[in-house]
Parts: structure tokens; sequence; C-alpha cells
């Protein structure tokens, strides 16, 4: 028998060998076949385990919280491009009923794409009446009315989200997190994060902050009050360090570098603070004289007797520490050449706040809020994730001893159920194999589906197995054929039908189901297209000794 | 003695209306359950949290089970003991249908907080939840998908068969295989989850399975209608009762190990493919044998 010849014989066998051997590489060689890694996280989860598989949540440990952004959006807006500006601040000079809005709370954004403007509301407390009307307000010829706002936030908004939340993940010094965005059939989004190892609450704290900070002026106003001026914000720093501790002095800081990137007029967020500083009386009358923070009790007075020359570092409005200009910092702003270094120390109290504002310089402001009133939280201790791998692998194993013990009952011929129980298992290690392959996360979902893949594929197998024999005798590979072709007909059909009952819940988001419907479609094209002709091959050969 | 072996059901001694009599009368009364229950409580069957909001901890702790009952602000819906190899003192809490988030979010506090704990273990092993307007969500979704997986199929079994009686006699099998555990879960108490809806939808591609194999032995092949139905029968009870003996000893070793997702598509499975049986060989087969021998033949 020629080359060519063993290949047309006995195809369908050296397909289903081919598959299981590509599939064990994947499973057991470290590193076995490579993939990209946009399915799972980090690298750094794979340990020294037995096989290539990935766990998900529900089997490794971990938390994950979804929740869609807060926000509404106005699209198509018809306006010039140097009216962004003016746009953006009518909205935040408009008086709403119940909402303070701060520069962080709105966003006029240009897509280049498709060359179109819109403008978003990153507060619940807005109506669509008002944001229309504050849009309206811009005295641009907008004329928007409340139908023409929707609720949600921009693709650039929650891109931006996400972002966000996978360096604070990372800040966090947390490995294997991801953050990813969900569509729901309303058209909201939810945002869905996951990190192993963490609580639920620390999640949601970690998720919840905004992240928005800024350094506040606090000033004489030249009447014998005190005045308020923004003259450092968040994306103004270039590099922000890591959180330090100076034992000399006894101060919890944080490192940063201004932005000294000249625009075409030569300024720079970095001249234009050290300007400020010096015209505000920072570095001159104002040296050293801060003495609103009662560090032990963690308090502030804003209302001194005296004047104050104070730099407020506010996180989220929150004002977390208040310190004078440093006398050497000072010395070097007065003279301008603070801004050839553009450094500094900001101090917080503990060593707590240090790291979170390390954390939110480091990842930038949340763009938009997310909202934890309509979350979803799931979460599971490593210990009891790791009981879930061993009782999988108990009930599958159990489901699959099962099924073999009925099929021996029914056929009492090893000839016929051992290679159906050899086809129905590598059919799961197929399946494995191309999980561990692109690294799909494995979850209880999946597994739930490995084991209605067997169900199927049994079902598919006692169909070839019972069409074939078939008044007992199999004399002829040609009567085999058309019997096989039969079978194969029935096999396709509720392959089919089966693939459009899950097919719904591959595309919808139900959480845990989508594994389900993934695997599941997945297996029964393997078992179709692979497996469950080879099965028919083997049988052939078994039954007419050929 | 010891095996398995499909019985050869006598079919000629029953008319068509006294076969098709038993599966439609079960599925009259699973209707009627279902609506009973929607009469009175709102819904066909009882929401699980997936669906109407809520949570549910699985707690390690050597409190008693009444100590659990009384440590949460709210009394849970249901508290189960976990059986597993090697596993001690450990419980699943369920609260469903909770409106406030504050409250979904306090529940593990609170478990931490009144719980005795069992040695160095978390009290909290594992903990889901879901606020009111995210099951809303799912619920539609749910909804829809179970729609449109009903829907597909139905075409597709018009496409395969070509003929009105065959076509309807799956359609009509299949609606009484989803409407039949559906019952069973209102009466036994069994909540709609995420796992229930994946049982509900494996269903139709399992039911389908049975029907298509007895169609296509009777109206495509040659012989006798009463051979072909016995062929096809041997085959496919041999299938269904393989699947059933699989999902039933998944379903209890999972309710036992508290994996509460495959304990439930387990059971689900289990009694849809029992309505199976009985609708295949007794709705489809009497449909099927009125088409053959008065139905309108082109």
């Amino acid at each position: 028998m020629g080359p060519k010849a063993f290949v047309m014989e006995y195809w369908r066998l050296i397909l289903i060998v081919a598959f299981v051997g590509g599939a064990l590489v994947a499973l057991f060689i470290p590193g076995g076949i490579v993939a990209d890694d946009s399915l799972a996280g980090e690298e750094a989860e794979v340990e020294d385990r037995a096989t290539n598989i990935e766990y998900g949540l529900g089997l490794d440990g971990g938390t994950r919280v979804s929740a869609p952004p807060v926000g509404m959006t106005a699209d198509n807006l018809e306006i010039e491009h140097d009216e962004q500006r003016q746009l953006t601040e009518a909205l935040l000079a408009y008086e709403y009923d119940d909402a303070d809005l701060e520069s962080a709370d709105v966003r006029v954004r240009f897509h280049e794409n498709d060359n179109r403007y819109t403008a978003e509301i990153f507060s619940d407390e807005v109506s669509h009446a008002e944001f229309a009307d504050a849009l309206n307000s811009a005295d641009i010829g907008l004329e928007v009315t409340e139908d023409g706002v929707e609720d949600g936030v921009t693709q650039q908004t929650r891109d931006s989200i996400i972002q966000t939340i996978e360096l604070r993940i990372n800040e966090a010094g947390l490995s294997g997190g991801n953050a990813y965005e969900e569509a729901t059939l309303g058209g909201q989004y939810y945002i869905v994060t996951e990190v192993p190892g963490m609580e639920p609450d620390e999640l949601r704290e970690l998720l919840s902050d905004r992240g928005d900070v800024r350094i506040v002026a606090f000033h004489p106003d030249g009447d014998g009050g005190q005045a308020n001026q923004t003259v450092l914000e968040g994306q103004e720093i270039a590099e922000p360090g890591v959180a330090s501790y100076d034992d000399q002095r006894d101060q919890h800081y944080v490192p940063v570098t201004v932005d000294g990137t000249e625009d075409e007029d030569g300024n720079s967020p970095a001249s234009e603070y050290q300007n400020s500083m010096n015209e505000l009386g920072f570095t001159g009358e104002g040296q050293g004289r801060c003495h609103i923070q009662d560090r032990q009790a963690g308090e502030f007075d804003f209302d001194p007797d005296d004047p104050q020359w104070c730099l407020l570092t506010v996180v989220d409005g929150d004002v977390v520490d208040a310190h004078s200009m440093g006398g050497d910092l000072g010395d070097n702003m007065a003279a301008g050449t603070w801004v050839n270094d553009p450094t500094f120390r900001m101090i917080v109290p503990t060593q707590q706040d240090a790291h979170h504002l390390a954390v939110n310089l480091q990842s930038g402001a949340l763009e938009a809020p997310l909202d934890f009133s309509q979350e979803q939280t799931f979460t599971v201790q490593p210990s009891q994730a790791e009981q879930f791998q061993l009782y999988s692998l108990l009930i599958g194993g159990l489901a699959v001893l099962t099924v073999c013990g009925m099929i021996f009952l029914r056929y009492r011929n090893p000839k016929v159920a051992a290679p159906m129980f050899l086809t129905a298992m590598a059919e799961v290690v197929i399946l494995l194999g191309f999980a561990a392959a692109i690294r799909m996360p494995l979850d209880l979902s999946h597994v739930a589906g490995f084991i209605a893949v067997v169900g199927t594929g049994v079902d598919d197998l006692v169909i070839i197995a019972d069409e074939v024999m078939d008044d007992g005798d199999v004399s002829s590979s040609r009567v085999f054929e058309s019997r096989f072709r039969k079978a194969f007909w029935i096999i396709g059909a509720a392959a089919a039908t089966t693939i459009i009952a899950l097919s719904p819940l591959a595309v919808l988001s139900l959480g845990d189901l989508r594994g389900f419907a993934i695997i599941t479609i997945l297996g029964v094209l393997i078992g179709v297209l692979i497996t469950r002709p080879a099965y028919g091959d083997i049988l052939q050969r078994l039954l007419t000794d050929k | 003695m010891g095996y398995f072996d499909v019985p050869e059901i006598e079919y000629s001694r029953y008319s068509n209306r006294q076969l098709a009599a038993v599966p439609l009368a079960l599925l009259a009364v699973a209707l009627l359950v279902l609506s009973g229950s929607f009469l009175v409580t709102g819904a066909p069957v009882q929401l699980g949290m997936d669906f109407a909001g809520g949570a549910e901890l699985t707690v390690q702790t050597t409190s008693s089970e009444a100590e659990i009952e009384s440590a949460f602000d709210r009394e849970p819906d249901s508290i189960t003991t976990i059986q597993a190899p090697g596993v001690d003192n450990q419980y699943t809490v369920q609260f469903a249908g909770v409106e406030d988030q504050a409250t979904i979010q306090g529940l593990s506090d609170q478990a931490e907080a009144n719980l005795e704990a069992d040695g160095d273990a978390s009290i909290v092993q594992s903990e889901t939840t879901a606020s009111a307007s995210f099951a809303q969500q799912a619920q539609q979704t749910a909804l829809l998908g179970i729609a449109v997986a009903f829907l597909g199929m139905s075409v597709l079994a018009f496409l395969l068969f070509r003929t009105f009686v065959p076509s309807i006699a799956i359609v009509l099998s299949a609606f009484s295989d989803i409407v039949i555990p559906l019952a069973f879960m209102s009466l036994a108490g069994i909540q709609l989850s995420l796992g229930t809806v994946a049982a509900l939808l494996m269903l139709i591609g399992y039911s389908v399975d049975s029907d298509i194999l007895l169609n296509n032995h009777i109206l495509r092949r040659s012989g006798d209608f009463y051979e072909s139905t016995h062929r096809a029968s041997r085959t496919g009870i041999t299938m269904t009762v393989t699947s059933m003996m699989a999902m039933l000893v998944m379903g209890i070793a999972a309710s036992l190990f508290g994996v509460e997702l495959l304990a439930s598509i387990g059971i689900i499975l289990f009694v849809g493919l029992a309505a199976d049986l009985m609708n295949t060989y007794m709705l489809n087969v009497s449909l099927l044998r009125w088409y053959k021998f008065h139905g309108v033949r082109s």
C-alpha cells in the first residue's frame, strides 16, 4: 500500500490521532504551544503545574466585580473644533439642581474616525433635561432635546476606565488580574474586573476611588480671608514615584516630577506651577507658614486667624494633607531654576495614604466612576477553589464512569463499548488541549460543558453503533459506508440543533453560562467533525475483521 | 440478569388517542402548575439570586445551622450543608430577592462578625452577589436566550423534515420537555438559576436528538412502521437512559459537594430527559402513526 492509499484509507484515524497528539502536547509540555496572552492574564500565574490548563476565578480563587460606569452622553453634536472648550466651560458653569460638577465630571470629545463630537457628564445627579439644557446654554447654536441624551458613556471613556483599572490592579501588586467590558441586551455596558487574591470590599475600594489628584493653593485673598486655587492637576505630573518614607523627617511621601514639556509659547506645566507659586507668595513671605493641619487628630482648620500659605493635596475632593512650601524648594522657585529639574515631594500623613496616592498618580484618574448599586460580584477563597478543582474531577469522573457502565451493560461487547469509551475520552482530551492552547481559563461552567459534551458524544456514538450493526452483519465496506452516512445525517442534524440551542448563550452576556455554551459548542463540533467519524472507522475495522 | 435491555413496546395495542393522552395530560398539569404559581407568587418558578438579586455565601463555621440563620439581619432563604469528602462545617446560605444593595454588601461582614471561625479557615469561603438591576437584566437576557434557542430549533426542525406534522411533533415535544421540568422545579422549590437555564437549553438539544432519530427512521427509511419505531426506540432509549443516569450521578454528587451549578444542571436534565422519553415514545409516535396512516401525503 502506497503512502497515498494509506492516507486515503485511514484518514479519519490519522486525524483523531493527530488531534489527540496535538492536544497532549498543548496540555503537558510546558509552553508546548505558543499562544497569545489575550485570554489569560499575566504570565506570572503559570507555576509548576502538572498541566498547561489555566484556571478561572471559580477554580483558582479570587474576586470579580462587574458594574456599569456612571454617566450620560449626547452624541453627534454640531459644533466646531474651537467650540469644544466653550462647551466644556458652559457645562461646568450650569446651575444643576443637585449636582456640583468638577472638571473631571465633564468631557467633550472629538472622534476622529467618524468625525463627530460627543459630550458626556459623569454624574448620576444630573437629569437628561438638565444636561440638554446645559448644552444649549453654551451659546454655540446647539439645540439638544432631552431625548438626544442617552444613558451610558462613550467607547473611549470605557476604554480609558479599563486601562486605568488594569494599571491600578498592577500597581497594587496583584498579578493575573484583568478588566474588560461586557455588553448587555439593553445596550448597557458593564466594566468587569477580575483579580485573584482580593476580597470584594478591597476591590470595590480600589475601583471606587476616582483617583483625581490635584494640588490646591490655600492662600490669603488680600482681603483678610483665604482663597483656593488649583495649581497642579494629576495629569500634569509626568513621573510619579513610589510611596517612600524619610526617616530623618518622619515623613511619608511620593516623589513626583512635574511635566516640563513646553508648548509653542514656551510654557510648561512645570513653569506655570513655578510662576503661580511665586505670584501667590508661597516662595516669599509664605514660606513655612502653614499651620492649619492638626496631624495628631487628622483635622484641618480652614478658617485660620492669621494668613496661611498652604499647599493642599486633594484626592477626589478630600483634603489629604496641607503643608507649606519648603525652604530649598521655595528658594529654587523664587530663583526660577526649579523648572530645570521640576521635582518635589507630595507629603501625606500615613504610609497607606502614600501608597494610595502613588497608585492614583500612576494609574491616572478613573474617567468615569462606576455605579456599584448595579454591581454583581463573585468571590472564592483559594482553598475553596482548590476543592472545586477536586470536585469537578470527581463529578466528571463519576459521570463518565456511569456512562461507561451503561454502555457495557447495553452492548455486552467490548469491541463496541471499549472504542466508544476511548472516543469519548479523546473528545475530552482534544477539548482540554484546545482550551490549554488558547489559554482559555477554565471554570465550573466549563466543567459542566465538558460533561455535556461527553453526554451528547455518547448519544451520537450509540446512534453510529446501532446503525452500523443493524441486522448483525457488516460484511462489505460498501454496506458499512451507506449505513454510516445514514447515521451521520442524524448526528449532523442533532449537532446542528444543539449548536443552535446554545449559541444565544455563547453570545449573550449571561455570566458563567458563556463558558458552558462555548465548550459545549466546540465539543460538538470536534465530535462531529473528528472523533465520531473515527469511531465509525474503528468499529468497521473491528466488526468486519478487515 | 443485570444487563440493560430496551423493552419492545407493543404500540399496536394502543390507539393514538390513548398514547397521546398521557403526555398531553401531563403537559396540561405542568402548565396549570406554572400558571397557578404565577398567579400566587408572580413568577412561574421561584427566581434564584441570579434573576431576583441577592447573595449566596459559602461559609465555613463551627456555629450551628440555627446560629447561622440568626447571624444575618435578613433571614436566609435556604441553608444547605455541604457533604463533601474531607470537608466539615461548610454551609451554603442563599438570599434571593434582596432589593437593597447595601444589605447585599453587608451580608459577608455580618457572617464574619457573627459566626465562629473554624480554625484558621476564612469564614466566607465564597460569595456571589447580584444587584436587583443586574438580576433584572439577566432575567431578560435568559428569556431572550431561551426564546431564540427554541425558535432556532423549530426552524431547523422544519428545514430538516419539510412536512408539518413531523416537524410540529418535534417542536411540541421539545416544548413539553422544557415545561415539565419547569413545573417540577416549581413544585420541588428549586430556584431558577443560571445553571437551570443552561440545563433547559441543553434539554432542547438533547430532546431533539431522539425526536430526529425517530422521525428519521419512520419517514426516511423503507420498512414497516412498527419495525422502524422499534429500531429507533432501541437506539433512542439507550441514549436517553444513559444520559439520564450520567446526569443523575452528576446531580447527586454535585449537590453533596455543594457545587450548585453542576447540581442544578444534573437534576433538571434528569427530569427533562425522563419527560423526553415519555414525549418521544408516546406523543411523537402517536402523531407520526396518525401522519403515516391517515395524514395527507403529497
